[in-house]
């Protein structure tokens, strides 16, 4: 029960990260892209620190060390 | 005359920046990456290796970037949506440790990555997704 639970709930997150992507891709959407969210996040810099592209880059090589190395 | 200049890159891709060079190469590390065994020496060298070098392409100019937008709409919002249940779901499951039961993401994926071919499709998801930010 609580393992359906559980994976109800993954499914529902993946679905919803793909319909909100579905919907900034149509036209004159007020939604951006998750490319545009991270774009964004991309640009914080703290003087000449590119702070949110440093952090961005290292969340996602985690990511792909924690899931694939590991 | 900065700026002009990169929008003269910008226009002109360079010949290994075009989706015909690019996808092959992501294809073929994530083949190789996919033979690589959870917990081995050589995945965890190769994941380092690879990001190392995506990141090192990302910090400094030699890569084309298109534009950032400079302010994010209202809707951006939305993106809270999935994030919130995925983070209540992992939270959860992480905080509470009780294995298979009620499992976190990462126990989930973990039997569906054992496949050789899964693996490979997850390395390229996750090498094409961080060229994508490279490029941003």
């Amino acid at each position: 029960m609580m393992r359906a639970l559980a994976i109800g709930g993954f499914l529902t997150a993946i679905l919803l990260f793909a319909g909100v992507e579905w919907a900034s891709r149509r036209e004159d959407s007020r939604v951006p892209s998750l490319g545009d969210v991270c774009a964004f996040v991309m640009r914080y810099a703290v003087g000449p620190v590119p702070v949110g592209r440093i952090g961005l880059f290292g969340f996602w090589w985690w990511l792909g060390w924690h899931f694939l190395a590991r | 005359m900065m700026d002009h200049s990169r929008e003269l890159t910008a226009e002109a891709p360079r010949a290994w920046d075009r989706p015909v060079v690019s996808v092959p190469v992501l294809i073929c590390l994530s083949l190789v990456g996919g033979q690589l065994p959870s917990f081995s020496a050589q995945a965890n060298l190769y994941t380092l290796g690879t990001g190392g070098a995506l990141i090192w392409l990302g910090l400094n100019n030699r890569v084309p970037r298109r534009p950032a937008p400079r302010r994010l709409t209202p809707g951006a919002v939305w993106w809270l949506l999935p994030v919130t249940v995925f983070g209540v779901f992992e939270g959860a499951t992480f905080v509470l440790s009780v294995g298979d039961d009620f499992p976190t993401f990462s126990r989930l994926a973990d039997p569906l990555l054992e496949d050789h071919l899964v693996r490979s499709t997850a390395w390229f998801a996750w090498l094409a997704a961080f060229w994508g930010l490279v490029r941003r």
